[in-house]
């Protein structure tokens, strides 16, 4: 995981309630491009959260992120609210987990509140692609983010300050969809669910159905742990996001290596002792039961030490 | 003894000799891309486009295939902006490879594409057609050695939805149009059991924008011929008849080891996973003039297991290959 | 149409049929119950025996949406139901589901044209009625070749007379059968 160390060169803070950043390299150079959807993981301290990107994602010099302010949160939001112009931000590359369909004929956007986020770059995107796109946003009265986005990216938006009208539209909305459509839905869980409900019992299928759940998006860098090398007697500290492979090779072992994915079985190392989190895609789940082997490019420890036979 | 070679320099210096180890078994042996990979005669793997002696040749053969057959090649309506992501990226990833003789730029929406090697250029706007000579699939199929197929991700599954595929090593794209990825791999024993297969599905399905991986895979082909589809199977088919048949001399210059070197690309704009499959073939003949390949090359073909040999279509010649290798 | 013989095909293990890309409904008759998940239907029944499927289908979607619109054909052939599917995907809106009744090569072509117009799988339910015939794709001169073959058996192509083995091999877009010469490696072809 190679981190992308940035800094924040605007900071819009116009909605109530809702900060945008816009993160650069210090030299301009130009960012990875991403696909419609992706969002960044931002290291905010000890905290590290996952953000929708909502700026051009060609070949970009910029990522634009927007962040709810959550004073009761585990502090994400906190360090992001504290940020001032000029800061470091160290980000992962973009994942991309919410796409538009290729296959849609028309796509439905419906977001609440700070979900609008993913759908700005969906909205790009479809100005670019020709593509069909209809957006239904709830925000509450006075913190509708990306309103100007919106209104410049497309024709079709309708916009709602309250649940009921929203609730209102959407029954209807979701039973006159013309065939080929896909719906896409991000906001707080319950939203979500309401509206996956929704849909369901309008006949939708599970296939037609994309949603993005914020929070979940980030890969857990995992605990620290250290690792027992029998052989030799010596211990080698893993510390959180950083890989059991990492750790050995910088401690000088040359350990057989392919994708360090998790998926060819080239990393397998024998486990003596300590319990083993598995996160690899190699192993059976007999071979995991077992608990003595272990893939070193992505499979911790689920104990504080474990041992190797090495 | 002094061997003179039938294959040009560039193609031993850079081939991707495909066994590191003495016993080859299927695996989802995937890596990241663009690491140089050293050889006793050279190196390979830096470039993910790699444009070598055999350029204009290969072009003009993959040309004449389409227009004989054109259902090699097929862009499903919703791969239209895959198909122009495919373009972009591979004419970035060549203008990097050989800044010398291509190049990509921008101005505003226009950007600016030129192919010094084959004398082309286009000025195109993204996603507007008129502005390019032809599709974009085909234009940049055009002008590389790879066979490409996009994969449309959905469903929990990938789909081969579009692609350029000329050089296939029995099989047929034109078939295959449509399918998903387990479903394209089909019955090959041992391959789907093992769960290789579903191994790679799950890697490529995990791809993130803007990776890129690699992997390799081999066969045997005689003759230098890179049309080995199924469409012609009746006509490359007999060939592994005739095998046993000619002289030693004549076995060692038709039999070729053939590598496919695999780049996977997850596509930034479109979200595809491009697959690109690049062929290269040697002959046994110029294979044995390196010792290292020459022994390793008899070691993996004589341990290959029945099933594999039999499903790569070598078992009726592999004994004489090993032979050939050993005594050679 | 000539003989149909099974020719001893090398060493050779049949696969699972899991691990193929042929449909099971294919292979055995298979009777799975309506997809009661949608909102609107089109129900095709393709031949007489594929008539008593739909009936069961129909009980079953109404029993679940008493009022909701269910159309059914009843056809004779592949060119009647495709055109029936035609009709209905003009004004269908998502929430539509295609059931599909009748012989297995019948429904897989009816299947090849619903993939075409972008119809998921999760859209599409296919009840077989027989699975005797199958359509094999001669892959070297693109006949569509109809007949009683069972998988893995060998049939003269009627476009090209080369004897074609019916590979385990199914194209969602063809709704056929991969058919490839079998007999190539033992014809040595005078120049």
């Amino acid at each position: 995981m190679s981190t992308i160390d940035l800094v924040v060169t605007a900071i819009d803070d116009s909605v109530p309630g809702v900060r945008s950043l816009t993160l650069a390299h210090p030299d301009g150079t130009t960012l990875p491009s991403f696909t419609p959807g992706s969002h960044i993981v931002v290291q905010c301290g000890d905290v590290a959260n996952a953000y929708s990107l909502t700026s051009d994602s060609v070949q970009p010099t910029q990522y634009d992120i927007s962040v709810l302010e959550l004073p009761d949160g585990k502090g994400g939001s906190r360090w992001i609210h504290n940020l001032t112009v000029g800061d470091p931000v160290s980000v992962l590359p973009p994942r991309s987990a919410f796409a538009p369909i290729l296959r849609a004929r028309k796509h439905l956007l419906v977001a609440a509140g700070i979900g609008v986020t993913p759908m700005i770059s969906h909205l790009r995107a479809a100005k670019q692609w020709g593509r069909d796109t209809e957006l239904l946003y709830v925000h509450r009265p006075g913190r509708g983010a990306h309103l100007d986005d919106i209104a410049a990216l497309t024709d079709t938006a309708r916009i709602f300050t309250n649940r009921a009208d929203f609730l209102g539209v959407l029954p209807d909305t979701l039973a006159a969809q013309p065939f080929g459509a896909h719906l896409y839905i991000c906001g707080p869980t319950t939203f979500i669910d309401d509206v996956v409900a929704a849909a369901t019992a309008h006949g939708w299928p599970q296939s037609r159905i994309h949603f993005e759940r914020f929070g979940v998006g980030a890969l857990d860098p995992g605990e620290p742990f250290t690792v027992k090398l029998a052989n030799s007697g010596t211990t080698i500290a893993v510390d959180s996001g950083v890989s059991l492979l990492e750790a050995l090779e910088a401690a000088g072992h040359n350990i057989p290596n392919l994708c360090r994915q998790g998926v060819c079985g080239e990393c397998r190392l024998t486990v003596s002792s300590g319990e083993i989190e598995h996160r690899d895609m190699y192993l059976t789940d007999a071979d995991k039961a077992a608990g003595d082997a272990i893939m070193a490019c992505v499979s911790r420890a689920a104990s504080p030490e474990l041992e190797l036979k090495l | 003894m002094t061997a003179s070679l039938v294959s040009a320099p560039d193609l031993i210096a850079n081939f991707p000799f495909p066994f590191p180890t003495d016993q080859y078994r299927y695996s989802t042996n995937v890596e990241p891309a663009r690491g140089p990979v050293p050889t006793p005669t050279g190196v390979w793997g830096e470039h993910i486009i790699d444009i070598d002696s055999e350029y204009e040749h290969e072009l003009a053969l993959r040309e004449q295939i389409l227009e004989r057959d054109p259902s090699r090649y097929a862009v499903l309506p919703h791969m239209r902006v895959a198909a122009w992501d495919c373009m972009l990226t591979l004419m970035g990833e060549m203008a990097k490879a050989y800044p010398d003789t291509m190049s990509l730029t921008r101005t505003g929406d226009t950007w600016h594409w030129r192919n010094g090697r084959l004398g082309l250029s286009a000025d195109f706007v993204l996603g507007d057609e008129s502005t390019l000579p032809m599709e974009p699939l085909a234009y940049i199929g055009s002008q590389v050695q790879d066979d490409i197929v996009l994969l449309d991700q959905r469903d929990g599954d990938l789909f081969g939805d579009a692609g350029v595929v000329t050089f296939a090593a029995d099989w047929s794209f034109g078939f295959d149009v449509g399918m998903t990825f387990l479903e394209i791999h089909g019955p090959v024993p041992r391959l789907r059991e093992t769960g290789v297969i579903t191994r790679a599905r799950e890697f490529l399905m995990r791809l993130q924008p803007g990776e890129i991986y690699r992997r390799t895979n081999w066969t045997l082909t005689i003759g230098r011929r890179l049309d080995v589809s199924t469409e012609l199977y009746h006509e490359w088919g007999p060939d592994r008849a005739m095998i046993q048949t000619v002289s030693d001399e004549e076995f060692g210059r038709l039999v070729h080891l053939r590598v496919e070197l695999q780049h996977l690309i997850r596509l930034c704009e479109s979200g595809a996973i491009c697959f690109l499959i690049r062929t290269y073939m040697l002959p046994f003949v110029d294979l044995a003039t390196v010792p290292e390949w020459r022994a390793r090359a008899a070691a993996v073909l004589a341990d290959l297991p029945e099933d594999m040999a039999d499903y790569k279509g070598i078992i009726s010649y592999r004994d004489r290959a090993v032979e050939w290798l050993t005594t050679h | 149409m000539g003989e149909q013989r099974q020719l001893e095909v090398s060493t050779h293990v049949k696969p699972a049929l899991e691990l193929t890309s042929v449909p099971p409904w294919t292979v055995s008759p298979t009777l799975p119950d309506a997809d009661v998940t949608g909102a609107t239907w089109t129900v095709i029944a393709i031949g007489p025996d594929a008539g008593p499927v739909v009936d069961t289908w129909t009980a079953q979607v109404t029993a679940a949406h008493p009022s909701a619109p269910v159309t059914v054909h009843r056809v004779d052939d592949v060119s009647s139901a495709v055109a029936a599917l035609d009709a209905d995907l003009t004004a269908a809106s998502v929430g539509w589901r295609l059931m599909v009744a009748g012989p297995a090569h019948a429904c897989l072509k009816v299947r090849a044209h619903a993939v075409r117009h972008e119809v998921a799988d999760d859209e599409m339910t296919f009840a077989s009625t027989e699975v005797d015939h199958r359509t094999v794709l001669c892959v070297h001169c693109g006949e569509r070749n109809e007949a009683p073959v069972g998988i893995e058996d060998v049939l003269p192509c009627a476009g090209c007379a080369r004897n074609l083995l019916v590979h385990y091999h199914v194209s969602r877009r063809q709704g056929a059968y991969l058919g490839y010469q079998v007999d190539a490696e033992q014809l040595v072809e005078s120049a």
